[in-house]
């Protein structure tokens, strides 16, 4: 940057030029903003706007924590585990060979209903220890092929999942083979209980992401099954299953809809769940529950927002209390000079 | 350097007046008169006969016949032979540089890989260039191709385009440099060739006011004498003019008629614009050259018709182009401390890395059997016949990629963009620092200069200043007081609007205005009292017991010239503009006479004999053929030099009362020189030239002797608590005199250079450290260039504690390199100091608002700044590194590739530069006010061990709040992976900008902007990620940001993770205020603004900055 030539003039400040007239003069232009004086606002944390700042967060944060624990609570919630259960006893010692042959995997479930539900109930199943979010996993997928009936062949990223021998796997990944395919049906004093399985996936979705005139070929044909099979007949954008599935959950405890029972539950209802228990969750020690819950404002039956609200805003409240404290038990004249270090101990620093 | 060797040859060249003196004076003189002191002897004064000898000048000028003798060989394997006249042979042996000069970097073919080369110079790029590497590996791919490579791409095109358009503009300059033209010897005449043309070995025939087109040897110039005056403005800066001698052996040949051959042997191309040794083989004879016998490229030549030498030097050998290179790269003591730090960061990282690594192979030898059915694993690959692992390397690799992986992804834990930022705020803290107009000097026109641009911040943390005094104190500017001549005291001047001089012709006046003692005016006017001739003979002294070239200017008024005194001191100047408005005007001074116009009457003196002045002696001395044919020797100097020459025996009550008037001139802070005369017989005359003779064969070595004058030529230098003395004033060499204060508990120590030597030669420097560190103040006198970079050397090996050094002058340009800081003034001594330094300004007052204010403001805002940079990328990192822990450690992110790289680009980046170059902790005016304000940094109040560990903590608390939040409150629902993570990128982003909003201590618009706006741009960038359907997040944040959840989260999480960070805050501000904090509340509470600004005393700051 300090390139000048030594030739180029550097326009020393020679006594030379002293009587000419400064013709340039490098005076810096007069601005607030070079001089460093645009107008600002310097807030400072007096004790009023400490206190007020904790009273008002802990005004907020507390109806808020309420509302919300009230919310989840009013949210009604049936879990039921059967991975284990749906084994029979005999097999129990090798549920991954009982899961793996093609015996029948009827199972079937008793749930009693705690509390009224109102309509609509959600079901879900519910997998733990499923690592979705696994790298070999959440890549193994064509965005692409999945969207764009002409992608078929873009399965770059779908390995080990990407073709069979008689071509490309629609939907191509390991995410899509994995599909979950244990089935529910419900019945209430023996009568059916309809699950509505339309719009359980989102819109965008639908629309966007998996194409219309997309159909699953070659899938599950492999030596390995992953999971379910789907209905070559149908777009991909109907499969909404299979689009459920492949919203890769966040975390390796995690719901997915099933579907929604349109019909409200009463106190005491029992409801007979006849599943297929397909779904190879045995070979990593997955564990798979039945849920049925209905929402609030807030989503599922989750305490823990409502109670940290409540936490931090009564911690809140009682830094509030603490500092008015402070500030009654040592006032100090905010900005009095004789607290400067120099004027506490005068000389001191002189004589250091 | 070899300044050991270096002292011997001096001390030996010292015994060269000493033996004159034993030869020829301490003889008593009685027409003594002059100025303040009466009478003299007069002694080593050189000689020449009258009028026909060429006249010796002193030191500079005692040549050729005495010194070739015992003049140091230049040994053949360091010499550099030309030919003089025959470039064919001179160049035939070694291939020296032409002319043509490049100080573009790069051609069109290198530009690309040179610019990369030198970019990846950078350790920060390296690392991004390894990680992006890495990332392009197929298993180690976690982030998408471009999203990994973007940055790196972004900052390198930036940069090479800054990079491309300064060249750009340097290959222009020297085109332009290149083509201009000169008259170059060729077949026995002069033609104009191009400058690139122009070979070693040439003659070259320069014009008046041309420019030098590269180094030569004068052969010859118009003057008789040989003399050559240049001015050095573009090498140096100094704008007086400079003679320069062609040697007797060479003066009287015209090249044009008589071929001149020859050989000169030089020394290699160095960059000393100052020194040059050679020696010139011509007609058989052997003649020495040193460097009043040079020009250099660059110069201007004036005041001569014209001027003939041979190149010795062309392009990129020329001294001026090897001087042409930047300031030494410096690194700030705030950025070494950072290292440090940093180091910690690397350490976190690969814990971090060997955590996750370790982990992740726990965890596969758990699920060992089980990864071959594992959906989310599948270890096999069935796709072909036969089943391969798919994508697995066995148990050791796994775990290796994963730690490589770990290292990309976690990458900005080292926080890379930090050295851009501090770069980019860096370069803003200088554009204000310039721009200030409170540190715009107007006398010189020149703005405040950054010229290292890498260490603004040490400014805010000096704890020792070194500071030269003679010039930068004084500013040098010197003016005529008063004067006290043959005992009488002449001290009332005052201005003047009185013309000086009518003479025939246009009106001569001088260029600069003296304030004038009538009384002394009309007693210069009647020279026939006793009195009057003391005057007569004082004021003929000062006109002419000088080396001052007169410069006739003219004038907008045909009828009215100026005259223009040149010189390289400040205190000849002043004295000769005093004679001339006294009616001593000095016209015309040539090697061999001077025109004084006396009361309008011009009036010839031959210079038979001239010594300049050097700080041995301390004494200049010139012998002149008066018009009445009298020959008088006149002399100024040192009044310590001078009262030891002086005949005692003579009026003792002038010489009492002239002791008398001196002092109390000195008292009153002003400079003092003497001045003396003696009249010469013919035989004394006699005498004195043949010992001059003698002495002159005596001398041991002329580059020695010069190096002797240079290294004395500046006084003491002070450490500490100087006091400002503006209104020093003219009259007397800087001598010792240094300015105390006194103070009630301040202690002074006065080391002068003679007992440092020794100190620093023996191993007393550790009780000189001990001593100098109780002292307020320390002064240094009489110390060479070297003693001073000893003496800072000396407090910088022993303290960790910044330094600072501020000078004006060559020599003190070792130390203003040695000091952590150095500044120098843009003042009269010319530009070798300010060229040296990290920052220049023109006055040395500037220093306050420098240190005080914008040292101050620079490193609070950059320490602050730093440790930002720190907690905004290992919050991220941190959050990043809780996931996955939850991902069976395999270093997915639900936070997107882009959002990972785009959070330290563009979600933080913009709002911490702002703050870093805008936000100001208080105004100028308490920092002024409150000069121990400036301890915060001295202390390293603003960035420590500490502090960091403390940021350390409220990172790890608040990252545990960003992350774990969204988990709980989302644990066992159907959230989907980019949703959370689109929560947690806003969160974080939310979280760290709130952050600073919570530090920041002045709100501007463009603070509000750069806040609410990198989390307004965040939010669309978040939502742009999410349009686009390729993208596996596509409309996720639409999703989660239509439920209530998400709302409360945000809020929770900022609110939560900054309370801790909130309640410490003001806990310290209200219980445990540091002075800053005070000063702010003042400032806001209490306003008492007083008016005189920046106008403080500099007392209390020297206090602040001696105190330890």
């Amino acid at each position: 940057m300090n390139s000048n030539t030594p030739s180029s003039s550097a326009g020393g400040p020679g006594s030379a030029d002293l009587a000419t007239p400064r013709r340039n003069s490098k005076r810096p232009k007069y601005s607030r903003f070079t001089q460093q004086e645009l107008p600002a606002c310097k807030p400072i944390l007096t004790p009023k706007w400490v206190i007020s700042t904790f009273l008002l967060i802990s005004v907020v944060f507390i109806p808020i924590g309420v509302v919300s624990l009230l919310a989840s609570r009013d949210v009604v919630e049936i879990v039921n585990q059967y991975e284990t259960e749906c084994i029979p006893e005999e097999s129990r010692n090798d549920k991954v060979g009982f899961i793996q042959s093609s015996q029948d995997k009827n199972c079937s479930r008793t749930l009693r209903v705690p509390k009224d539900m109102k309509q609509p109930i959600y079901v879900y199943y519910q997998l733990d220890n499923f690592y979705q979010n696994h790298r070999r996993y959440v890549k193994s997928r064509s965005d692409q092929q999945l969207r764009n009936p002409g992608s078929e062949n873009s399965t770059d990223a779908c390995e080990p999942e990407e073709k069979t021998n008689s071509g490309s796997i629609v939907p191509c990944g390991l995410i899509a083979w994995s599909l979950f395919n244990d089935t529910y049906a419900f019945s209430r004093n023996n009568q059916q209980l309809a699950i509505n399985k339309r719009g359980i996936s989102w819109k965008s979705d639908r629309d966007h992401k998996f194409g219309k005139r997309v159909y699953p070929k070659n899938f599950q044909n492999g030596t390995l099954i992953g999971g379910g099979r789907l209905n070559t007949s149908k777009p991909l954008s109907e499969q909404e299953d299979l689009i459920v599935w492949m919203r890769t959950a966040a975390l390796p405890t995690f719901r997915k809809l099933y579907g929604k029972i349109e019909m409200d539950l009463q106190t005491g209802d029992v409801i007979d769940v006849s599943l297929q228990n397909n779904y190879n969750t045995y070979s990593f020690n997955g564990k798979k529950k039945l849920v049925l819950s209905t929402t609030s404002w807030l989503g599922g039956k989750n305490d823990f927002i409502g109670i940290a609200y409540l936490t931090v805003g009564g911690l809140c409240f009682f830094l509030a209390m603490v500092f008015t404290l402070i500030y009654l038990i040592m006032p100090r004249q905010l900005g009095d000079p004789s607290y400067l270090s120099w004027n506490r101990n005068p000389g001191g620093h002189l004589a250091s | 350097m070899d300044s050991n060797s270096q002292t011997e040859i001096n001390e030996n060249s010292y015994q060269v007046p000493g033996f004159i003196r034993n030869s020829s004076s301490r003889r008593s003189i009685s027409s003594i008169q002059s100025k303040t002191s009466g009478g003299h002897s007069i002694r080593e004064v050189s000689f020449g006969e009258l009028g026909s000898k060429p006249i010796r000048h002193g030191s500079r000028g005692a040549d050729s016949e005495g010194f070739s003798a015992s003049y140091k060989e230049i040994n053949d394997d360091d010499a550099r032979l030309i030919y003089i006249n025959d470039p064919e042979r001179t160049n035939e042996k070694f291939e020296f540089a032409g002319n043509s000069i490049r100080t573009g970097k790069y051609s069109v073919l290198t530009f690309l890989p040179r610019n990369l080369f030198e970019q990846f110079h950078r350790v920060a790029y390296i690392y991004f260039l390894v990680i992006a590497i890495l990332n392009q590996l197929p298993q180690l791919a976690v982030f998408g191709r471009g999203a990994s490579i973007l940055p790196l791409a972004f900052v390198l095109l930036v940069t090479a385009i800054k990079d491309a358009y300064e060249d750009y503009r340097r290959h222009r300059s020297d085109k332009i440099e290149n083509s201009r033209l000169a008259w170059v010897l060729v077949n026995e005449q002069f033609q104009q060739i191009r400058w690139k043309e122009i070979r070693v070995g040439e003659i070259i025939k320069v014009s008046a006011n041309e420019t030098l087109p590269c180094d030569m040897v004068l052969l010859s110039t118009s003057e008789t004498t040989g003399v050559a005056y240049v001015q050095t403005t573009n090498l140096d800066g100094e704008s007086n003019l400079k003679t320069r001698y062609a040697k007797q052996e060479t003066q009287m040949k015209n090249p044009e008629n008589e071929k001149i051959s020859g050989l000169i042997k030089c020394e290699k191309p160095n960059r000393n614009i100052y020194g040059f040794q050679a020696n010139m083989d011509i007609d058989g004879k052997r003649v020495s050259l040193g460097p009043s016998n040079i020009i250099l490229r660059g110069c201007e030549l004036k005041n001569t018709e014209w001027a003939i030498g041979v190149a010795v030097f062309a392009g990129r050998e020329t001294k001026a182009m090897l001087n042409n290179s930047g300031a030494p790269s410096k690194r700030s003591q705030l950025e070494t401390r950072m290292n440090r730090e940093i180091i910690f960061l690397s350490i976190f990282l690969v814990a971090l890395c060997v955590i996750v690594s370790v982990c992740h192979g726990v965890w596969l030898r758990n699920h060992k059997d089980e990864l071959d059915l594992m959906q989310f694993y599948r270890k096999k690959d069935y796709s072909e016949s036969d089943v391969e692992n798919y994508n697995y390397y066995g148990w050791g690799m796994e775990i290796f990629f994963v730690f490589l992986m770990s290292v990309i992804v976690f990458q900005i834990m080292i926080p890379i963009s930090l050295y851009i930022s501090m770069e980019l705020v860096r370069v803003g803290q200088a554009f204000f620092m310039i721009r200030d107009n409170r540190m715009y000097d107007e006398a010189s026109n020149s703005r405040f200069q950054c010229r290292a641009l890498n260490i603004n911040e040490d400014l805010g943390q000096i704890k020792y200043i070194f500071s030269d005094k003679t010039g930068t104190l004084t500013e040098n500017k010197m003016e005529f007081q008063c004067a006290s001549i043959g005992g009488k005291d002449y001290s009332n001047a005052k201005d003047s609007n009185e013309d000086g001089q009518t003479g025939g012709g246009p009106v001569l006046r001088p260029k600069m205005k003296v304030k004038i003692d009538r009384g002394l005016l009309n007693i210069s006017i009647n020279k026939h009292t006793s009195e009057g001739r003391y005057v007569n003979d004082f004021f003929i002294a000062l006109a002419a017991c000088n080396t001052i070239v007169p410069l006739t200017v003219d004038t907008p008024d045909p009828a009215v010239k100026l005259i223009d005194y040149q010189g390289e001191s400040p205190d000849e100047q002043a004295l000769v503009y005093a004679a001339a408005v006294y009616g001593y005007m000095l016209i015309e001074r040539t090697s061999g006479h001077i025109v004084i116009d006396i009361q309008g009457e011009r009036q010839r003196f031959d210079v038979l004999g001239l010594h300049e002045f050097d700080s041995d002696r301390k004494r200049m001395s010139v012998i002149l053929g008066c018009p009445d044919k009298t020959v008088k020797v006149f002399v100024k100097g040192a009044d310590t030099s001078m009262f030891s020459v002086i005949d005692r025996s003579l009026n003792l009550n002038m010489l009492k009362a002239t002791e008398d008037h001196l002092h109390a001139y000195s008292s009153k802070g002003l400079r003092t020189l003497v001045v003396g005369m003696r009249e010469l017989s013919p035989s004394e005359f006699e005498q004195w030239h043949s010992s001059y003779e003698s002495a002159s064969t005596a001398l041991m070595g002329r580059a020695a002797l010069s190096e002797s004058r240079k290294q004395h030529r500046t006084s003491s230098q002070l450490i500490g608590r100087i006091r400002d003395r503006r209104q020093i004033a003219a009259r007397r060499p800087g001598g010792n005199r240094v300015f105390k204060k006194g103070g009630a508990n301040q202690v002074a120590l006065i080391i002068d250079g003679t007992s440092l030597v020794y100190i620093l030669d023996t191993d007393l420097e550790e009780q000189l450290f001990d001593l100098s560190s109780k002292c307020n103040v320390v002064l240094c006198c009489r110390v060479a260039p070297l003693q001073k970079a000893g003496i800072v050397a000396l407090i910088k090996n022993r303290t960790d504690d910044m330094t600072l050094a501020i000078g004006d002058g060559a020599n003190d340009v070792s130390m203003i390199q040695m000091a952590d800081v150095g500044i120098g003034i843009s003042g009269q001594e010319g530009r070798q100091a300010v060229m040296a330094s990290d920052f220049a300004m023109g006055q040395f007052r500037f220093l306050v608002p420098l240190l005080l204010v914008h040292g101050h403001w620079n490193y609070q805002r950059m320490s602050y700044m730093i440790l930002y940079n720190f907690y905004r990328n290992a919050v991220f990192v941190l959050v990043l590194f809780w996931y996955v822990l939850f991902t069976s450690f395999t270093l997915t992110t639900a936070i997107t590739d882009w959002s990972s790289v785009l959070y330290s680009v563009i979600y933080t980046s913009v709002p911490t530069i702002v703050i870093g170059v805008l936000d100001k902790d208080l105004s100028r005016t308490s920092l002024l006010k409150h000069p121990q304000l400036y301890g915060a940094g001295q202390r390293q109040e603003s960035y420590n061990g500490k502090l960091f560990w403390v940021t350390m903590l409220d990172t790890l608390w608040q990252s545990i709040a960003a992350f774990f939040v969204p988990l709980l409150a989302y644990w066992g629902s159907d959230i989907d992976g980019s949703s959370l993570g689109d929560l947690w990128t806003l969160a974080a982003v939310i979280m760290v900008n709130i952050h600073l909003a919570m530090d920041v201590i002045r709100w501007y618009r463009i603070t509000h902007a750069a806040i609410w706006g990198s989390i307004v741009a965040t939010f669309v960038c978040v939502m742009v990620i999410d349009v686009l359907p390729f993208l596996p997040g596509y409309w996720a944040f639409f999703h989660i940001a239509g439920t209530g959840l998400f709302w409360l989260c945000l809020l929770g999480i900022t609110i939560g993770a900054l309370v801790p960070r909130f309640v410490v805050k003001v806990f310290i501000q209200y219980c445990r205020p540091d002075d800053i904090q005070i000063a702010r509340e003042a400032e806001k509470f209490r306003n008492s603004r007083d008016p005189q600004d920046a106008q403080i005393e500099m007392n209390k700051f020297w206090i602040l900055l001696g105190h330890d």
